[in-house]
């Protein structure tokens, strides 16, 4: 008996044909071996073989109909998909929008900016364990104020050359120390005190012109209350430590007047006046620091230094949480209006909005950037934020024209040589892009550039 | 049984370990944690320019960064030897506001100030700056000088900065001597204007000054006592007031007064601080008091004060003596 080696029906053409002519042999050589002839002739066996191999065509072709047929449509299932998902998404985000309307922002395109530090060009000497430095608006004049010796504010040139020297009447060195200053649009300079506990105001010139003695009186004022008005030409000066108010009218003697040291209940110590000629000083009473904001008067003399109208505002308190101090230091503005105060003790800046509500603190922590003990501060007008570290011996920049702050560099170093720091305390910029650093424990100010 | 054992070790260990040592508030002064940044503050451990790994060649700079008369970082001025700001400034003044501190604006350090005190230029103060080490009476007779074990006088030779159990933060430890000094009648609320110390304040001068710490009663005419150089005030004696002896404290005498250690109500006890300041004073001498003979001084027979030195004393000339003995 002849046995296939396969079924046909489950080989493929080649080798359902390969079978059939293999078995067609077999048959033939069985039969030549019994002397018999199998088929009547080969014509036959060949007519099979074709038709078979016919129908094997035939049925490859079918299958691969259906094959391409199931390709197209997966593939048109995979497309639906596709779509449906990409409608659903589109669907979320029109609800949403719906939602909150807003309007799409603009694309910004980011602009490559090269951020460098700044290099040193020289130092000016001349004064006493320095704290302070301001400019006058343009930036001519050089105020720095000293804690050691005569602890007077000294005003130098932009070549250092020291050209006057501010101190406030009545007082001796061991009754004053200033320590902040600021100026006005008008070139007028504020000081603050730290044993006076007051503000004291010079013109542009140098002469003194007033104190603000608490955040709702000055001296002007106060006399002015007590003898009932105040004529044009009156001088007057006040002593803490002596609490007396003295004051003389033109071609008239010198008055003295009880001095409302009992009322005072602040102590003054950073300044910031924006281009805005708001006022904002940081008061570090004992277990009430705070910060204050006020809008500075025009007038020359401050009689109508009446305090509730000027003081905008107060916020912050003493602590070390969100929205509290401890001893801050300085106030600088950016361009978006926020007020940044440096938390001395806290080791960090503080932020707030326009309508003076916390936003957030930063520099505190391991990151790069972080300050150990921040002092002056100064923002530039490219929105760079200044930070003197004074135990970190340095100055640390930000940038803070975004929505958050971006550490960029630091600069300075511990030392006593040119470019080098001995606690320095204070930083103003001006619009050359000049820096001026003040360098305490060196008696100096370092004079950098871009 | 075991059980309850087990809990009250638990409760005594968490009360121990909840002591912490006298800190600022926000200041590196102690109140530390297992992660602080506060070593950062003052320190570098690769790079630091002075000794100690202090950021700082100066110890004396780095502290008047806040201690300064800026007043930048606290309100103990040392510099003026003035504390700064509170709201409690006068009595009966308009704040009413007691605060966290008894002490009123503007009020002198019981310490006394390194460059000024009372508004003017000291007379004399502790060379806390860094340059010296001779200490008068160290392990020494009186009238002699002797080099501190630990190096040049600082800030931190007498005050620890991590914190310390002592009043004002004084270190436990001064030129290799135990130091232990109670603070009593104050709580939270600080009062740096009186003084706020027990028994104990004369063992920190006596760490360093060890010969000048006589407590010997009778040792104004005691001739073993005056071996070592001569006969000496006694120290650390309880003074009685009432009766013949007025309170120096509330009365004094001429309108000047000299603060006693707290010990009991109707008495206290003189110390060292009793009639000097550990910082500085500007206490003015004149005449007698300007300047005087010192037999036991270097080179025996060529020791005078020299003219106009205050030597710490709290008040004019020899106002100290009087405020007690008011010849």
């Amino acid at each position: 008996m002849i046995q296939p080696k396969s079924d046909p029906m489950e080989l493929n053409t080649n080798e359902s044909l390969s079978v059939v002519e293999t078995l067609a042999d077999d048959i033939e050589n069985v039969a030549m071996e019994a002397g018999e002839k199998p088929f009547p002739d080969n014509a036959a066996v060949d007519e099979a073989a074709q038709t078979l191999l016919e129908l094997s065509e035939n049925d490859d072709e079918a299958f691969d109909e259906v094959d391409e047929e199931e390709k197209r449509r997966r593939k048109l299932l995979l497309l639906l998909l596709i779509l449906l998902l990409f409608l659903c998404g589109f669907s979320a985000l029109f609800c949403r929008y719906l939602q909150q309307p807003k309007p799409l922002p603009d694309m910004i395109i980011p602009q490559a900016e090269v951020h460098y530090p700044p290099h040193y060009l020289f130092s000016f000497y001349g004064m006493d364990r320095p704290v302070g430095v301001a400019l006058s608006p343009q930036g001519d004049r050089i105020y720095v104020s000293e804690t050691g010796g005569e602890r007077l504010v000294r005003v130098f040139d932009r070549d250092g050359n020291e050209i006057d020297s501010i101190a406030p009447p009545r007082t001796r060195s061991g009754e004053r120390s200033p320590v902040y200053l600021a100026t006005d649009s008008d070139g007028r300079l504020f000081v603050t005190d730290r044993l006076q506990h007051a503000i004291y105001m010079y013109g542009s010139d140098g002469s003194y012109l007033d104190m603000i003695l608490m955040p709702d009186l000055s001296l002007s004022s106060y006399v002015d209350q007590h003898i009932g008005g105040l004529l044009l030409g009156t001088t007057y000066s006040y002593n803490i430590f002596q609490d007396n108010v003295f004051y003389q009218a033109v071609d008239a003697d010198e008055q003295i007047l009880p001095g409302p040291r009992s009322l005072i209940n602040w102590s003054p110590l950073g300044i910031h006046i924006d281009a805005n000629n708001t006022m904002f000083v940081t008061d570090v009473v004992e277990d009430h620091n705070r910060t204050l904001e006020f809008s500075v008067p025009d007038e020359p003399i401050l009689v109508s230094w009446q305090g509730v109208d000027l003081l905008k505002s107060d916020f912050g308190k003493s602590g070390q949480g969100k929205g509290e101090f401890l001893f801050p230091n300085a106030v600088a503005t950016d361009s978006q209006g926020r007020v940044y105060v440096s938390d001395g003790n806290n080791g960090r800046i503080s932020v707030w909005g326009e309508k003076r509500e916390f936003l957030f603190n930063f520099g505190g922590g391991p990151a790069d950037g972080a300050l150990s003990l921040p002092r002056g501060i100064f923002i530039d007008q490219r929105d760079r934020l200044f930070v003197i570290d004074a135990v970190g011996q340095n100055v640390k920049v930000y940038d803070v024209s975004g929505s958050e702050p971006g550490f960029l560099y630091a600069f300075g170093d511990w030392g006593i040589d040119d470019g080098l720091f001995n606690y320095p305390n204070d930083i103003v910029v001006d619009e050359s892009g000049r820096l001026y650093v003040i360098d305490r424990e060196n008696n100096r100010v370092q004079v950098w550039s871009y | 049984m075991k059980k309850y054992l087990f809990v009250f070790v638990l409760v005594l260990v968490a009360m121990v370990s909840t002591v912490s040592l006298a800190s600022a508030n926000g200041g590196p002064h102690g109140g530390y944690s297992a992660t602080t940044d506060a070593c950062a503050g003052c320190h570098r451990a690769h790079t630091a320019p002075g000794p100690r790994l202090l950021l700082a060649n100066s110890t004396y700079d780095l502290c008047v960064t806040c201690h300064g008369s800026a007043g930048a970082g606290a309100n103990t001025n040392v510099d003026d030897g003035l504390y700064l700001s509170s709201r409690d400034d006068a009595p009966g003044g308009a704040n009413g506001d007691v605060g966290a501190t008894n002490t009123p604006d503007n009020a002198p350090l019981l310490g006394g100030g390194f460059v000024n005190y009372g508004l003017t230029a000291v007379s004399s103060t502790h060379n806390a700056d860094g340059t010296t080490a001779a200490a008068w009476g160290n392990g020494v007779n009186r009238g002699v000088t002797a080099n501190l074990a630990a190096g040049n006088l600082s800030c931190a030779s007498c005050h620890d900065p991590h914190g310390s159990p002592n009043y004002r933060i004084l270190k436990a430890t001064i030129n290799g001597n135990a130091v232990a000094v109670q603070q009593v009648d104050e709580g939270a609320a600080k009062d740096y204007d009186t003084e706020q110390w027990g028994t104990g304040m004369s063992s920190v001068c006596a760490a360093c000054h060890s010969a000048y710490h006589v407590t010997t009663g009778g040792s104004g005419s005691d001739p073993v006592v005056a071996a070592s150089g001569g006969y000496a005030h006694d120290i650390d004696m309880n003074y009685s007031y009432g009766g013949a002896n007025v309170n120096p404290e509330a009365i004094g005498f001429g309108g000047y007064t000299l603060p006693l250690a707290e010990t009991a109500p109707a008495f206290g006890r003189v110390v060292c601080s009793t009639c000097h300041m550990s910082h500085g004073t500007a206490a003015q001498m004149s005449g007698f008091a300007a300047g005087s003979y010192d037999p036991f001084g270097p080179g025996l027979g060529a020791g005078a004060i020299p003219s106009g030195d205050s030597a710490l004393l709290r008040l004019d000339n020899r106002g100290v003596c009087e405020v007690c003995h008011q010849k």
